[in-house]
């Protein structure tokens, strides 16, 4: 959704699709449609924030990694009694401090390397969730964290919860667009296109890149805690490193320019695991497939073939209205 | 069992896993210096020639050496085949190769899982017994980890060193377009390159496969490994990978038998982030030049 190409028409359809996901759990058949609208708003949100990272030329492979700090801070925290409306905010706050401090020191290296060490991160997460048993319960994980309760309503059964997760899901979609049109999102993508070039026109791109990882792995760790919240469980397994590749395979699949990438690729995505859990290896493997094709084929994404059909579109449009002159 | 001994084993150990990490590192840093692609799928194929020699050495009874050949040489057809359909179209392109690669790992991992099932399979060591130097015992089946995997080093050293095509790929790693201009034939060099890589990380598993056990999802610890020694080692530095395999693998070793398993993997983290800190272009790698 590129701000200049923005026309009342998609004002009409973003209203259109709000307005269809708000009235999903009247129009379900049943709650499992409503569990999968949830993961896919708490899946959106993780997408979006890989998005952020992307939007400013880096690739993050430990994006489950600050996904399960998030989860574990919001869990600990609130089954300590603290409410789970503050912890997440915690959680997504510890996230984004951990990931300011990590991205300071290695984001001044290249990009390779970035992801290199990023990668390890979120694999020592994962062994510390292991490790420290007496706090974490190991690979049982922590069973029974207390449901978000809002003005003394307990979100606690799946139509309760969507809401929550539909509006967090759309106040960040919200935040990200309203990011990429300010001043710091356009550095963002120049820092993306040229970083060189960039820096020479005296922006720090060391700042911008370690901005846009702190954004994005907050996001990441709020994300984390809410599907936390919503299953009520968390273990090292629920966020390894297979759960950043389906984020980032939703990310290249939908495109990573722009907002509706991540929404694309997250509804096309989404459903997928839970139509072949039966063939759980089957499953990955069409997520591997659909990976290596898009690269291929359509390497900015799914939403980039609807902009090109708007463009060409709007070129036939104008070449026939420049014909029709001609005629009259 | 006595301080000696104990010292001893911990040494023949870190040296094993350091060796194989060696081998793996190797593999993946070569790939990268040459066809600048971060391939993680690289552990995957440590996977398949694992997975290849314990179905032929260990099911089906075939001799050593044969099933050797065949693992390994099964898995850089795999390879060749990757570079054909995958990997030639992302050349030089570093992050869409990247995800490309954890496309091939996500494809190569299921595909075993779905073909050979998720259950771990040993494999009979290939020598049993153990050498005795002074009292102190050496088992034969880690030993012969890591006398193969210094021939494997020795022999890869002498093909880049000493031949027409290890010329032409130290070429090709310093400047593609140069070497091109030079009539070095790239399209020769880069799957090359990469079936040899290739060859390593099969050479590594099948190694491995009867010190531990062999299933689908083996091949990420050491993808990981291999990431953490380019980056203490220098990305694209054959030598780099040598010395920080090493160390890792006695780091992984002393910690492990002295203080914990974990431990040792967040020790290796921190060395990482020390090496990044003070010395960014890695400990024997060189300064990334400006493009």
């Amino acid at each position: 959704m590129n701000p200049s190409t923005t026309k009342p028409m998609s004002y009409v359809a973003v209203a259109v699709a709000v307005f269809l996901a708000v009235l999903l759990p009247w129009f379900a058949p049943n709650q499992f449609y409503i569990h999968l609208a949830t993961v896919g708003c708490i899946n959106l949100m993780l997408v979006l924030g890989l998005a952020i990272i992307a939007r400013a030329g880096q690739l993050s492979m430990g994006h489950g990694g600050f996904a399960l700090v998030g989860g574990y801070v919001s869990a600990l925290l609130s089954m300590k009694g603290w409410p789970p409306l503050l912890t997440l905010f915690i959680a997504g706050l510890t996230a984004a401090v951990i990931a300011a401090a990590l991205g300071w020191i290695i984001l001044r290296l290249r990009g390779v390397y970035f992801v290199l060490v990023a990668f390890a991160f979120s694999q020592i997460v994962v062994l510390l969730a292991l490790d420290m048993s007496s706090i974490t319960g190991g690979a049982n994980g922590l069973v029974g964290v207390p449901p978000i309760s809002i003005f003394g309503c307990v979100l606690r059964a799946k139509p309760q919860f969507y809401p929550f997760a539909l509006a967090c899901a759309l106040t960040t979609l919200l935040l990200t667009w309203l990011l990429y049109r300010s001043p710091l999102g356009t550095m963002m993508a120049a820092t993306a296109e040229n970083q060189r070039l960039t820096e020479s026109s005296g922006i720090d791109t060391h700042r911008v890149q370690v901005i846009a990882f702190t954004i994005g792995s907050g996001i990441a760790g709020f994300a984390g805690a809410l599907s936390t919240h919503y299953l009520r469980f968390i273990s090292p397994d629920s966020y390894t490193f297979w759960e950043s590749v389906s984020y980032l395979t939703m990310l290249v699949v939908g495109g990573r320019d722009g907002v509706l990438g991540p929404v694309v690729g997250v509804l096309v995505l989404t459903p997928l695991p839970e139509l072949l859990r039966s063939t759980e290896g089957l499953q990955h493997i069409i997520y591997g497939t659909m990976l290596v094709l898009c690269l291929m084929f359509v390497p900015n994404g799914l939403a980039s073939l609807v902009q090109t059909w708007r463009s060409r579109q709007r070129v036939a449009r104008t070449s026939a209205a420049v014909v029709a002159e001609e005629v009259t | 069992m006595s301080m000696d001994i104990i010292l001893a084993q911990t040494v023949v150990n870190g040296l094993m896993v350091g060796m194989i990490y060696v081998l793996m590192a190797i593999g993946f840093t070569m790939v990268f210096g040459i066809m600048r692609i971060v391939n993680f799928a690289h552990g995957e194929f440590y996977m398949v020639g694992a997975f290849l020699f314990a179905i032929l050495y260990g099911s089906n009874g075939m001799p050593f050496a044969v099933s050797v050949l065949l693992a390994i040489g099964a898995t850089a057809l795999l390879g060749l085949l990757m570079e054909r359909i995958v990997f030639r179209r992302f050349r030089g392109n570093e992050l869409n190769g990247m995800i490309a690669s954890v496309g091939v790992a996500l494809i190569l991992q299921n595909s075993a899982l779905l073909l050979w099932g998720s259950s771990a399979r040993t494999v009979p060591p290939v020598l049993s017994g153990v050498l005795s130097v002074g009292g102190i015992v050496f088992p034969w089946s880690r030993l012969v980890v890591i006398i193969g995997a210094i021939v494997a080093v020795v022999l890869l050293n002498l093909l880049i060193g000493h031949t027409r095509i290890g010329r032409a790929m130290r070429a090709v790693a310093q400047d593609a377009e140069i070497a091109q201009v030079q009539g070095i034939r790239v399209d020769v060099i880069f799957p090359a390159a990469f079936v040899l890589g290739v060859s390593l990380a099969a050479f590594a598993g099948v190694l491995m496969a009867p010190v531990l056990s062999v299933s689908p999802f083996i091949g990420l610890a050491p993808t990981l490994k291999a990431f953490v020694i380019v980056v203490i080692g220098g990305l694209g530095s054959v030598p780099g990978a040598v010395v920080g395999g090493l160390l890792i693998g006695l780091i992984e070793s002393f910690a492990g038998t002295f203080v914990s398993a974990s431990l040792s993997e967040i020790l290796q983290f921190l060395v990482v982030i020390g090496v990044v800190l003070l010395r960014p272009q890695g400990l024997l790698g060189r300064k990334e030049r400006e493009a």
